[in-house]
């Protein structure tokens, strides 16, 4: 690296750089259990924080220009022999260099957080990041040259309202959701689950787009003359014809990675099972999974194995019923990474006897098969800690505690015999799915 | 010391380092330079003129930033108003403006770096370069000080380092005394000889007295043409007794600007 350019990251463009980082890292830091689940989910919440990075970039490519104007270099800088494009090459880069190491340094400094628990890292991922790089280059570039064109102190905290309006409601402008994904590098990037990606198509057109404004902006940093800067408008709208075509027109944001969704088992029996994107979680899971199993060997025809439960529910076709002999389990994962409630998860694989509310939605009576699972564990039922928040219509909080509590008591006073041929009841109608009501009396 | 390069040693293809034909330049819309004549060759010269003759509006044209409305411009052997290599004029350049822009953030030997990279200069003389120019102006013990922290002479004399770091042939300095004490103007005249020996300087000032004391050529230009051009001495023998002035210098320019304003030339 040159002495030059050394000095115009310095001067130029390490203050904004550390801005970015600073804000990306302590917005992420604040949304942590958005994106704990995993380096995807990770990716994606950074993409999510672009509402805010984008429009900061904006701002400071503004607020830069706005500086060399007020140092009036101009006239010094005019009679020097080197070429114009040479000098915006130089600040260009010293500008967009240290922003674009910004971005994939907030990952570095977030990446503890979860490295010792994510190991799933697909290659989609890599491009929802370069995706970002390119997204706030283009955003500080763009700052540059309006701050160029506008040397005004109104220009910088314009353009980062305006950034702020456009990233996040101009893709409400579109009806289609892949309109919207090219209007804006943030949208639809909040993550619903672990198991989800972004298609590879989706990413290479939004940074074909991205790279078009960079262009533009370059252009328009270049060139002396109206004219001249007017042939910026040529690579947007290639940019943009060749974005439509290769974007997937039938694009859903909640588009399953059917690799993440596989299962990741133990070698050893009683097998307990993860999704490939759980996988860093698997020791933490099996203990708790085969006391589960241990607590179920009770029943006839008991299950015999444990596997997490990774259907996406959003879509009817991809729920599937559990394998014979399988208990399934719904897992979240907390804001450290690890197993959130981890002392719930044997309560929760428990209910109805080993059987999901998921798969028998219709005649599933959640008191009935919490107040069996509790027999089945031998301690009183407690609150489900992920329905903490939830309310009633009225506003009361919402639990089934009072009714799973006198179930469970009912059961307690039974005899050993009875009180196990009613909870395997309870299994088979959670099996069957079938209804529920009055099979604990 | 320095390595000399053989282009540095080469002759030179061209009669005058700076040659002007009927020039005519634009300030804005007004036409500032009108049909100045000018040859100028290694030495020093002082540019003299009352405010709005057009001192700032020639030096702008010598220093290729603005372009000629009319005539012709030579500078180092290139026709910079026409076809000539302007590129290969400005490496010879050194300019140092009226209003003086800089970085305030950079360090002085950050920015006389920068306005080395912007002269083309190769980048392995560079550091050599801007540590020489940043001593012969008296600044070494501020050349790693932020610009911002720097008093108006230092400023000024910082100004004037990356003005000479690229050695330049024809070296232009606009105003260039303003803010020096007595001692650092005695320190610039001394530089300004020095330079002269390889150079052609043009001063563009107000101070009769330093252009007598300095500068080996004078000029003096009212209304956007020469009015003049000798030596100092000359310049004082067109003063008289009842001119205005409180030197002899200052009554010759006072001679010499009331004759150009009643329409004679000297």
């Amino acid at each position: 690296m040159t002495r030059v350019l050394r000095v115009q990251l310095l001067r130029f463009g390490l203050p904004g750089a550390l801005l970015i980082l600073l804000v990306g890292t302590v917005a992420l830091f604040l949304d942590r259990g958005l994106w704990s689940g995993g380096w995807m989910e990770l990716a994606m919440e950074q993409r999510d924080h672009l509402m805010l990075l984008c429009p900061l970039a904006l701002a400071i490519g503004g607020w830069l220009a706005r500086r060399e104007h007020r140092a009036t270099v101009t006239e010094l800088f005019a009679g020097t022999p080197r070429p114009q494009h040479q000098r915006v090459l130089l600040t260009l880069t010293a500008v967009g260099l240290p922003i674009a190491l910004a971005y994939p340094a907030i990952l570095a400094v977030s990446a503890p957080w979860i490295m010792a628990t994510a190991e799933y890292l697909p290659s989609a991922a890599y491009g929802v990041v370069a995706v970002g790089v390119l997204a706030v280059i283009a955003s500080a570039w763009t700052g540059l040259a309006v701050g160029r064109l506008v040397p005004s102190p109104a220009t910088a905290p314009g353009l980062a309202v305006a950034g702020f309006v456009a990233v996040l409601a101009g893709p409400m402008a579109f009806r289609e959701e892949w309109q919207s994904v090219l209007a804006s590098p943030a949208w639809a990037m909040s993550p619903w689950n672990e198991f989800q990606t972004v298609p590879a198509a989706v990413s290479a057109a939004q940074a074909i787009l991205a790279l078009t404004v960079i262009v533009a902006a370059a252009v328009v940093l270049s060139a002396r003359r109206w004219q001249t800067r007017s042939v910026a408008a040529a690579p947007i709208a290639l940019g943009l014809v060749a974005a439509i075509a290769v974007m997937p027109h039938d694009y859903d944001r909640v588009t399953i990675d059917p690799v993440a969704q596989e299962l990741v088992c133990t070698d050893d029996a009683p097998r307990v099972c993860v999704g490939r994107a759980h996988s860093g979680l698997l020791t933490e899971i099996t203990p708790k999974a085969r006391e589960a199993l241990a607590l179920l060997a009770k029943l006839p025809g008991a299950p015999t194995s444990a596997q997490e439960d990774t259907d996406n529910y959003l879509d009817e076709s991809d729920i599937k019923p559990p394998p014979d002999g399988v208990v399934e389990f719904r897992m979240e994962v907390g804001p450290d990474g690890r197993l959130a409630d981890a002392g719930h998860l044997v309560t929760r694989m428990l209910e109805g006897g080993g059987t999901s509310f998921a798969n028998c939605t219709e005649f599933y009576e959640i008191p009935v098969a919490r107040a069996a699972g509790s027999w089945l564990s031998g301690r009183a039922p407690v609150n489900d800690p992920e329905e903490a928040g939830v309310t009633f219509d009225d506003g009361t909080p919402y639990t089934v505690l009072p009714e799973t509590t006198a179930l469970w008591e009912k059961l307690r006073a039974l005899p050993e015999a009875e009180a196990l041929a009613k909870v395997a009841a309870v299994r088979k109608a959670g099996l069957e799915c079938t209804d529920m009501t009055g099979l604990l009396g | 010391m320095r390595t000399i390069s053989a282009a540095e040693t080469a002759p030179a293809t061209y009669a005058w380092s700076v040659h002007a034909e009927q020039l005519k330049v634009k300030a804005g819309r007004h036409l500032a330079v009108d049909g100045l004549d000018l040859r100028m060759q290694n030495g020093v010269h002082g540019l003299l003129g009352p405010n709005g003759a057009g001192k700032t509006t020639l030096m702008r044209a010598l220093a290729t930033v603005l372009r000629p409305a009319g005539g012709k411009l030579t500078i180092l052997g290139q026709d910079v108003g026409g076809r000539g290599n302007l590129r290969q004029a400005r490496r010879g350049l050194g300019y140092l403006p009226q209003e003086f822009g800089f970085y305030p953030r950079f360090t002085v030997r950050e920015f006389v770096e920068y306005m080395a990279w912007l002269k083309e200069m190769p980048k392995h003389t560079i550091p050599g370069a801007a540590q020489r120019a940043i001593e012969r102006v008296g600044l070494t013990t501020r050349a790693d000080a932020r610009m911002k922290t720097l008093s108006g002479g230092m400023l000024r004399r910082a100004g004037i380092a990356q003005a000479i770091v690229n050695n330049p042939l024809v070296l232009l300095l606009d105003e260039p005394t303003v803010g020096l004490d007595p001692e650092q103007r005695l320190d610039f005249r001394e530089l300004l000889r020095d330079l002269a020996v390889d150079s052609c300087v043009l001063v563009s000032t107000h101070l009769v007295e330093d252009v007598v004391a300095a500068c080996t050529d004078v000029l003096m230009v009212n209304e956007g043409r020469l009015v003049f051009q000798g030596d100092a001495n000359t310049l004082i023998d067109h003063g008289g007794p009842n001119d205005a002035g409180d030197s002899p210098a200052e009554r010759g320019y006072s001679a010499l600007l009331r004759r150009a304003r009643n329409g004679g030339v000297a």
